[in-house]
């Protein structure tokens, strides 16, 4: 790669000035001459012997002139030499700038990614740049059926469907560098008895595992469709790149674990509370899945909606505190049984406040059963003083109340209960939310919903016999 | 226009690092200059008008940002593009490059491939 040719020796100030130098203590006639005989320096004029100026054994140019001609070509063979040298070295250290580069882009990039497929593709899009192939992939141990998945794929060739490449463990070179753990190289596939040849028309192959410190996640192949020496350089690279990428995966699953129990934790504290009412049962799911709705209307960032996912099924835990009397009392309350009852918000409110994760759910628990003229509690807030979350649970949650049945009542159906809530909107409810939820009502994504609700209460409103 | 590029660093294995980085663009007639210290580049500014410059942060007596602003407030010079370079993570020293009017400034260790996508782009020439 690294080439010196005499001109760009000659080209640097301090050589050529050194040359005028010796050429003016010795006098002419001096001539040097590049590889392709042109003249670099000097008029050409003399005929005499021709010293070689020689680089690793190559004649990169020569010089005449007899009084001073060897030394000066002892000089430049010297300058050369150097020069070659120098470059090397620059070279090599540009090699390990560009990884250093590479490495510290992936590990910025990959700070707060907490999708596994997101991190095979940062990896895979930035190795490409750096080890030459034709087409890469990802594949990633799906635990439950014991194959290797192809989670990310790009380049050509590849198999659009990530199935037809899922393979067992140990099948293929990528299957064995999965149970070994070790990364390899190989330039010419076909030679490799484990080789399964597959749609695609590969040549050469290199393959890394995703490692952690007890178990092997998965591997990460750059092929190519052209013979390629890969060497043990890029391995080296590509490994570097594949165990970070093993530490980001690792993340991200735990995380998504970590998500799923607490979700879970959630839930079953709420069903805590269904459990002993059994006329809510189920209740909570679909104030859950009624909020949802309205929020995606409203187009709420990632983050509030899952603040009002985790509302919304907490909506009533303060419930618990409750005493079966009141709780489970059917017909009308007392004042003083209802006064009670009202105090289910703050319970709940009270409840969250010893998990710090749930601190954020605090403002929709304590309000949903605000209402917007400020006639609600437990707080008495008006309009936009009601956290929007506890708004949007407040629809949700009347709504559900009013479509099921109770021990004293009827459920109403969805059109006589949207109609209710379009009564009190601006009194009881926010216009906008209830306008949203009306919106969704007849947007074809979510009648599905409303359609299996509609029907069931109609089957149930036809077959009543009480 | 100009072809020459010019190199500022006090650090010769920058220096030698910068130079082996866009070599290639030497075999397109680009002429590549170099220097030491900021007063001897402004005077290889001032007579060989170089298209673009990599000019290091901190140089000793004056330094690449004193070198900058003088380049962006002379007429004659401010066309000339500015690629200031600093350590990695400063970004107070982004701040000032950006105030003494650097076009663009990039942390050590240098990118190789951005090095040579700015300067073709700059230069108009492709590799």
């Amino acid at each position: 790669m690294v080439k010196v040719t005499l001109k760009r020796v000659l080209s640097k100030k301090e050589v050529s000035s050194m040359v005028a130098g010796i050429i003016e203590v010795t006098g002419p006639p001096l001539s040097i001459y590049d590889a392709d005989s042109s003249l670099l320096i000097g008029d050409g004029s003399d005929k005499s012997d021709r010293y070689s100026v020689k680089l690793a054994g190559e004649e990169i140019g020569w010089v005449t002139g007899n009084g001073n001609g060897s030394s000066v070509a002892a000089l430049l063979t010297l300058l050369a030499g150097r020069e070659l040298t120098e470059k090397s070295l620059a070279n090599e250290t540009l090699e390990n700038y560009k990884e250093i580069n590479l490495l510290y882009n992936v590990s910025e990039k990959m700070v707060g990614c907490l999708d596994s497929k997101e991190v095979t593709k940062l990896i895979i899009d930035e190795a490409l740049g750096i080890i030459k192939g034709s087409c890469a992939s990802a594949l990633l141990l799906d635990e439950k059926t014991g194959r290797l998945d192809t989670v990310y794929a790009t380049g050509k060739p590849r198999t659009m469907s990530p199935d037809a490449e899922a393979m067992k463990p140990g099948e293929g070179i990528a299957g064995n560098v999965f149970l070994t753990g070790q990364g390899e190289i190989i330039n010419d596939v076909m030679s490799d008895p484990r080789f399964v040849k597959r749609a695609n028309d590969i040549r050469s192959l290199i393959c890394a595992p995703f490692k952690t410190k007890d178990k092997v996640l998965g591997v990460i192949c750059i092929s190519s469709t052209e013979p390629v020496t890969y060497t043990a350089h890029d391995l080296k690279l590509l490994s570097a790149l594949a165990l970070q990428g093993a530490i980001a995966i690792e993340n991200a699953r735990l995380y998504e674990e970590l998500r799923e129990t607490f979700l879970a934790t959630v839930q079953t504290l709420a069903e805590a509370v269904e459990k002993r009412d059994p006329y809510t049962a189920g209740h909570t799911i679909r104030v859950m899945t009624y909020s949802l709705v309205v929020g995606d209307a409203l187009r709420l960032s990632k983050k509030e909606m899952r603040d009002l996912e985790l509302s919304a099924i907490l909506h009533d835990i303060g419930k618990i505190g409750i005493r079966d009397i009141v709780l489970l009392k059917e017909g009308k309350l007392t004042d003083e049984e209802y006064k009670i009852m009202t105090t289910h918000s703050e319970l709940g409110a009270e409840i969250l406040r010893h998990i710090k994760q749930l601190n954020d759910m605090i403002p929709g628990v304590r309000g949903h059963h605000e209402k917007y003229n400020g006639s609600g509690y437990p707080d008495g807030l008006h309009g936009e003083d009601i956290p929007f979350i506890a708004r949007i649970i407040a629809v949700a949650d009347a709504f559900d109340a009013m479509t099921t049945d109770r021990p004293y009542r009827k459920g109403m159906n969805v059109k006589a209960a949207f109609a209710e809530l379009k009564m009190c909107a601006g009194i009881q409810f926010d216009k906008d939310v209830v306008n949203a939820f009306m919106k969704v009502y007849d947007t074809p994504t979510y009648s599905a919903l409303f359609n299996k609700q509609e029907g069931g209460l109609d089957v149930e409103e036809g077959t009543d016999s009480r | 226009m100009s072809k020459k590029v010019l190199i500022v660093d006090d650090e010769p294995h920058i220096r030698i690092l910068l130079e082996q980085t866009i070599e290639e663009f030497a075999d397109k007639g680009v002429e590549i200059l170099t220097s030491g210290n900021g007063k001897e580049a402004l005077e290889i500014i001032k007579i060989e008008r170089p298209a673009i410059i990599y000019l290091d942060a901190t140089l000793p007596g004056m330094n690449g940002y004193d070198v900058c602003n003088i380049v962006k407030n002379d007429l004659k010079l401010k066309n000339v593009y500015i690629v200031m370079l600093t350590a990695r993570g400063q970004e107070f020293d982004k701040q000032r490059g950006v105030m003494a009017g650097a076009d663009v400034y990039m942390t050590k260790p240098f990118n190789p491939d951005a090095i040579i996508e700015k300067t073709s782009e700059v230069l108009g020439i492709k590799l």
